[in-house]
């Protein structure tokens, strides 16, 4: 059968023209080779477990102030069969060291990691889905369900007309959809795996179900002494961003709320990011202490640290159940 | 006066655990230097490889490899560490070492086990001077064993 997998060309474009508008149908397609995903082009069709695919854009990723990179191994595609949209993730190992702050330490980028997970995590709601085949090389190639969606900072940033009335108004069912993801977390903790890369934009709200997923489980971390201390410190940074509606930094309050900004100590900033605030209550204070309490331990100040997501699911537990009885009394009063 | 059978006094266990650093290093020399020629101690040197994660090694044979050098290693630096206590009095058949793998556990935890299994009454690490950003993202080994040791002592050497 080879790489056209039994499709002639003709059967291909068929296929194609049920799923794409006339415009977008190629006059002629090729089956490519899996092995050399460089090789793959758009227009292209793969053909993975007998089942073939019509290759689109390669997928991109803004990093560390790198906007939209390309990603050359991560390809969109159309499954030609059902119409399905896909990710098409190939083989791309990499070894790098991270850098936060001070602070350098290996990571890798694992496909064998991707594809371990996504068996653990298979039919769970708070992750992406997919599945694992091999290409002509025998190397794993990932077969992602696509969501289609905003990614949590971006749909956080379009609720409420001011902090205050996206904190009273929609921050609580944030902050419930959020300890639903720190359950899917502890989930992996609990097996013993990482996220390895915890993220505000490695959160997409999908379209179809309303129900906020995690993506990208390629990356792994050497871990110290505390084995999930790094993917406890991105469940933080997310919860600082969306209690705050965007990261509240020391530059921006000197410029909008120089009385704000002068209440601060240096104290209040982020242990690792100095430049944002995390004793947000300074800032917002109608923010219940027990929220601000979890925010806390995040700090430079803070004399202890979350070891474990119990530990934070627990705090939150509470944050959650103060900032509903503060919503009571707010109601109350008539505000 | 009856004769009574002297019931030997049991040696004082210390366990040493150790890696590569200065700190590491430190604490064998006070030890050393603290406990050498008083009769009474024994000492079981540990060094724990963390546990090698498999997404960073392609293959088996690599991770294997990477395992073996590792336990190479710090059998190689165990020998130096005995030769030091040796040499400062503890006689020859009290100081063992031992070098292992690490599970997926915690370092302290790990350690804390087989503290558990020597039936050691203390146990000796050096302390690390790690960055706040550091101890916070990967935690302290010092710390951890200072919070959670059970029945035991924890010497913390600067």
């Amino acid at each position: 059968m080879g790489e056209s997998g039994g499709y002639s060309e003709k059967d291909l474009i068929r296929m194609i023209r049920k799923w794409v508008p006339r415009e977008r149908v190629p006059k002629r397609v090729k089956v490519k080779d899996t092995s050399d995903f460089f090789r793959v082009d758009y227009d292209d069709v793969v053909v993975l477990d007998s089942v073939p695919y019509f290759v689109r854009n390669n997928e991109r990723e803004g990093r560390f102030g790198i906007d939209d990179e390309q990603k050359f191994w991560v390809k969109r595609a159309r499954n030609l069969l059902t119409g399905d949209v896909k990710i098409l993730k190939w083989v791309f190992r990499e070894r790098f060291e991270a850098r936060i702050g001070d602070l350098v330490f290996d990571c890798v980028r694992s496909p064998q990691k991707e594809a371990r997970i996504l068996e653990l995590v298979s039919g769970k709601p708070a992750f992406m889905q997919g599945k694992t085949v091999l290409d002509t090389a025998g190397n794993q190639l990932r077969i992602l369900d696509y969501i289609r969606g905003k990614t949590l900072g971006q749909a956080a940033l379009e609720l409420g007309s001011g902090h205050e009335d996206y904190f009273h108004n929609h921050f609580p069912e944030l902050l419930r959809e959020f300890i639903v993801l720190v359950e899917a977390i502890r989930f992996l903790h609990d097996h013993h795996e990482k996220h390895g890369d915890i993220r505000r934009d490695h959160i997409i709200k999908d379209d179809t179900t309303g129900h906020y997923r995690w993506i990208d489980f390629d990356f792994n971390y050497r871990h110290g002494e505390s084995r999930f201390g790094y993917d406890l410190f991105g469940l933080g940074n997310v919860l600082l961003f969306l209690t705050g509606r965007g990261d509240v930094t020391t530059y921006r309050l000197l410029r909008e709320d120089p009385e704000a900004f002068d209440r601060l100590s240096e104290d209040d900033v982020n242990i690792v990011f100095q430049n944002r605030v995390n004793n947000l209550k300074k800032i917002y204070p109608y923010i219940p202490e027990k929220l601000n309490r979890v925010l806390m331990h995040f700090a430079i100040s803070a004399p202890l640290y979350y070891e474990e997501t119990r530990e934070l699911l627990d705090d939150l537990g509470e944050a959650r159940e103060e900032l509903k009885a503060g919503s009571w009394e707010v109601k109350k009063l008539g505000r | 006066m009856e004769n009574q059978a002297e019931s030997p006094v049991k040696d004082k266990h210390l366990l040493i655990a150790v890696d590569e650093s200065d700190s590491s290093r430190r604490a064998v020399l006070y030890v050393a230097d603290f406990l050498g020629g008083f009769p009474g101690f024994r000492v079981s040197l540990l060094s724990i490889i963390p546990e090698p994660e498999q997404d960073f090694y392609e293959t088996e044979a690599e991770l294997k490899a990477w395992v073996e050098e590792k336990i190479g290693k710090a059998n190689k630096m165990l020998e130096h560490y005995r030769t030091i206590l040796i040499q400062s009095g503890f006689p020859e058949e009290k100081v063992r070492f031992r070098a292992c793998v690490g599970e997926p556990k915690s370092l302290s935890d790990a350690i804390l086990e087989i503290r558990c299994d020597l039936t050691c009454c203390t146990v000796v690490v050096g302390r690390q001077h790690k960055t706040r950003t550091e101890e916070f993202l990967f935690g302290s080994t010092s710390n951890r064993l200072v919070h959670e040791a059970k029945n035991c002592a924890i010497w913390v050497v600067e």
